[in-house]
């Protein structure tokens, strides 16, 4: 006879606590012998997929408006969004200025200090960040309810009333070089960023990448000229999500970015031509001592655009998107060179990359080359897609989808995505769809279509000595050798 | 870590206070006969659910000569047990568009999933069938490929990574050797080539029994029937022997220890760190403060002071971290260029001296917890969060509903509270490492004074 003590803490704010006795329905005997622990259990029913809505509306400045209630928290997730990016809104010459404008806008407004901003932040608990990626920028903040309108005046004040101080960009300056110089010593980020530039090229946007030079480069007047030309309301979508409703937010919103001055265009996106492909090669960094070789393999992709997304999207699950995709399961859990592999395409605007690659302990450099090369040969048709690996990676996208809806923060990011991918607002009720229609024809077909194995940029930063000489008698590529800019070595 | 992956962050701070009904947590713990503790919490927000097992086992529980098994371990722990095949748990997780992983500790050993909500049954046969019956599926085969990937794992977060050696330097040089928080959780290479088959079967034997575990469910399923689960699963499984816990008390140093590492790194860096406290010491409320008023935000002091007012270092972090029996309080320095680390520590003691004679002001204590009530509720929005919590409560404090006791304390800190343990633990008897370029000795803080080290 077994007895224990269950605890309720039904609830703490009157502090009840619930004493039961729980009889033999706990006992271990009673189940010890019915349980085949072979079987699986039954799955159950499937959750039905809830997609968070929202209304849609212009404000006076032109930016358009979102609301989407989530009441079940004292919380609200806010952020203006805009169309463009440092590869749209950057100069070649001035790569970083659209970070440091970003960053330059907590440093003081007409009435605020930087240290003015901040104490006032941290007394309403929260943050507000600016950023600018590639194709898109955000200022944004998570509050409490109760904090909202409060941090909302602050954020607005630091769009409209921003003042630059020179002294500010000047050390901000001097702590992205740092950084940069740092980053020299990092295997990993030195992959990254020779890794686009071999694909795109100089003269592409998605090539570059802020430069010593570049930052060096970059005036108070440039950032004036970032601030004016970027921070518009006329590609903005600014989006509320939590505890609010639209009637009660719309005033609060249009009060507090009251004097934000109207206009902006939306960029076009518009893209140089790609440099001209070239034959498979393997790109050697060297870094000396490396105890990892670091791979980034790849070719430049397709935009989100393409009516093969859904089909790519499945094909890259099966390949690397997953731990038990292909690339990992063999390379790191069958043969043991790395602590994981995987592959994934960059969809934007632009031609973003296909990428695969990951940390490779030095030794099997070439073994591992061999692997990658042979996953790869297999998904565009040696190596036939099983019905359970085309079952499982979509089951896979398809079920991750009420993860996207998980928080305020989540969700306003899956409805600024949408806006800013042009896409329809009932996408996430037809993704099931999409995504459950591709056939294991289609998979290969994309494959053979975006992975052009003759045409593949190889980058290995790894120590030269020890691994020149096995990647050479892989006779997969032949080498050519880089510094750890991207630029020609001997 | 089983893989790389987002770290789920334990949400610092707990619950409410008596006007604050949101800062709750609804839970209800039960114990089975054979001593798993198990901590249930619904919510129904999202159909999904998250499960979070601790094991009260991590590298402070190893021999010397066999550190890193505890982590080598969890490794061995996702390899399929006695009715379940290899590869169905990442099929019935990330296959189904969840996930799964596993961390090792200090302390602890935690394993996780987060799923579609009718995915839970079948969570609770994998953890069940791997807690009960993980030997009967294991061979020297499955643990000599974990042990290659958990060597890479070491070159890649730590020997491929500049100051990626720190930590266990600054561990070796805290605490005497045969202090059970002196080596690093991930090990040594030569010592994870050592660990053997009959190593694994008696570390399984003696942690992963279900009086060592505690177990967490978070999301949107019905109680009743998730208790008769977890009954039905987990109630078979015997208890295990009792666990002779290390002894790893708190340590103080007399005197300051000045060394210097050459690492391949452009740039130096400067380290200081102080012996604290451990999880159970309610002096690491105010050493959190401490730490948010030295670093962070622009205004904190020894960012303002460093990187605004002299402009001589890139970057400044200060701030305690806390294990289950020990802690260290950790400030680390980036220079900028022209400016050396001796100039820095120099610079940076000023800043605490002054703090410890005068104490911080009311408005600093208050902006340090001002933003505790927002992330204790954004901490809501995620289940997996929210069973770290529990779970991390229930093992550690022995009451799940410890995220209360964190939060209000973490409140009620008091600018004489900061000042005191400033005064208490940032002593003379510290440990200084200046990390330089390789053949840059000379760059170190003090150099003649310091000590190298490999």
């Amino acid at each position: 006879m077994t007895r224990r003590i269950v605890r309720t803490l039904s609830t703490v704010l009157l502090g009840l606590v619930v004493t039961l006795a729980v009889g033999p329905g706990f006992s271990r005997a009673l189940y010890a012998q019915t349980l085949d622990r072979s079987k699986q259990p039954p799955l159950g029913k499937t959750p039905e997929l809830r997609v968070p809505t929202w209304t849609k509306s212009k404000l006076a400045n032109g930016a358009e408006l979102v609301v989407s209630e989530k009441h079940d928290l004292p919380l609200v997730s806010f952020s203006i969004t805009f169309l463009g990016g440092a590869d749209q809104f950057e100069s070649a010459d001035r790569r970083g200025v659209a970070g440091l404008t970003g960053a330059m806008m907590s440093e003081g407004t007409k009435t605020r200090s930087g240290d003015d901003l901040s104490n006032a932040l941290q007394l309403l608990g929260t943050n507000v960040s600016v950023g600018v990626g590639s194709e898109s920028g955000a200022i944004s903040f998570v509050s409490t309810t109760a904090r909202f309108a409060d941090t909302l005046g602050i954020l607005a004040d630091m769009l409209k009333n921003s003042t630059f101080p020179p002294e500010a960009l000047e050390r901000l300056r001097a702590q992205r070089l740092v950084a940069l110089e740092q980053a020299k010593a990092q295997p990993g980020a030195i992959a990254s960023r020779v890794f686009p530039r071999v694909l795109y090229g100089d003269a592409h946007p998605l090539g570059q990448s802020p430069t010593e030079q570049s930052y060096k480069a970059i005036t108070r007047a440039d950032v004036v000229d970032f601030h004016q030309r970027f921070f518009k309301p006329g590609r903005a979508l600014v989006t509320v999500v939590g505890d609010v409703t639209p009637a009660a937010i719309r005033p609060v919103i249009e009060r507090g970015l009251a004097g934000w001055t109207p206009g902006g265009e939306r960029p076009t996106f518009s893209f140089p031509a790609l440099p001209t492909s070239r034959p498979t090669t393997i790109y050697l960094i060297d870094k000396p001592g490396s105890a990892q070789s670091i791979f980034a393999i790849g070719l430049p992709g397709p935009p989100r655009t393409t009516p093969d997304y859904y089909a790519l999207r499945v094909m890259n699950t099966i390949l690397g998107g997953m731990f038990q995709s292909r690339l990992n399961a063999n390379i790191r859990e069958e043969k043991g060179y790395s602590y994981g592999v995987s592959s994934g395409f960059g969809f934007g605007k632009g031609p973003g990359p296909f990428r695969t690659g990951g940390d490779i302990v030095g030794d099997k450099t070439d073994a591992a080359l061999v692997e990658f090369m042979k996953e790869l040969r297999g998904i565009v048709g040696a190596r036939p897609i099983t019905e359970e690996e085309l079952r499982t990676a979509k089951e896979s996208l398809v079920q991750s989808l009420p993860g996207t809806f998980a928080s305020v923060s989540a969700i306003n990011g899956a409805i600024s995505g949408l806006w800013l991918q042009s896409l329809p607002d009932d996408y996430y009720q037809r993704f099931t769809k999409s995504v459950t229609a591709i056939t294991a024809g289609d998979v290969v077909g994309v494959a053979k279509k975006y992975l052009d194995l003759e045409h593949l940029a190889i980058v290995i930063v790894g120590d030269r000595k020890a691994i020149e000489e096995s990647l050479r008698g892989t006779k997969i590529a032949p080498i050519a050798y880089l510094d750890i800019e991207g630029s020609p070595a001997q | 870590m089983k893989r790389l992956a987002a770290a789920v962050l334990l949400v610092a701070s707990g619950m409410p206070l008596a006007a604050q009904s949101t800062i709750n947590i609804p839970f209800e713990t039960i114990t089975l006969p054979n001593g798993l503790t198990v901590v249930l919490s619904t919510d129904h927000t999202t159909p999904t659910v998250a499960v979070n097992i601790w094991y009260h086992v991590g590298s402070k529980n190893e021999l010397p000569g066999r550190t890193g098994f505890a982590h080598l371990f969890e490794h061995v722990m996702f390899t399929g047990s006695g009715h379940i095949g290899y590869g169905v748990h990442d099929r019935l997780t990330e296959g189904a568009g969840g996930m799964n992983n596993g961390s090792t500790s200090n302390d602890i050993t935690t394993y996780y999933e987060s799923v579609p909500a009718n995915y839970l049954e079948s969570m609770l046969w994998i953890e069940s069938d791997r807690m009960g019956f993980l030997l009967d599926a294991l061979d020297l085969a499955k643990l000599n490929a974990q042990r290659d990937i958990v060597k890479n794992e070491r070159r890649q977060r730590i020997d491929n990574q500049p100051y990626g050696r720190v930590f266990e330097i600054l561990s070796k040089a805290t605490y005497p050797a045969e202090h059970p928080y002196s080596w690093p959780v991930i090990g040594s290479m030569e010592d994870l080539s050592a660990a053997s088959e009959e190593d694994v079967k008696n570390f399984f034997r003696l942690y992963y029994a279900p009086n060592n575990a505690f177990l967490s469910i978070v999301g949107d399923f019905d109680p009743v029937q998730v208790k008769a689960w977890v009954t039905k699963y987990f109630g078979d499984i015997p208890r295990g022997s009792p666990i002779k816990r290390p002894d790893a008390g708190p340590v103080t140093l007399s005197s300051a220890q000045r060394l210097v590492y050459e690492d391949r790194v452009q740039v130096p860096r400067l380290y200081m760190l102080w012996p604290a406290v451990g999880d159970k010491n309610d002096d690491r409320f105010a050493l959190a403060v401490l730490g948010a008023i030295l670093s962070g935000p622009r205004t904190a002091r020894l960012t303002k002071a460093l990187v605004y007012d002299e402009q001589a270092a890139a970057s400044v972090s200060a701030g305690h971290n806390t294990n289950e029996d020990v802690g260290e309080f950790i400030v680390t320095i980036t220079p900028r260029p022209g400016h050396t680390l001796t100039d820095l520590e120099t610079a940076a003691d000023a800043v605490i001296d002054r703090l410890k004679r005068e104490g911080p002001t009311l408005e600093e204590v208050q902006k340090a917890t001002a933003g505790e009530e927002l992330s204790f509720v954004r901490g809501l929005e995620s289940n997996l969060g929210k069973a770290f919590q529990l779970v991390n409560g229930a093992a550690i404090h022995g009451d799940a509903g410890y995220f209360r006791t964190e939060y209000q304390k973490t409140l009620a800190v008091t600018p004489a509270d900061v000042q005191r343990v400033a005064n208490k633990y940032l002593t003379r008897g510290r440990i200084v490492l200046s990390v330089v370029p390789p053949g840059q000795t000379g760059q170190a803080s003090k150099p003649a004074e310091s000590t190298k080290v490999q």
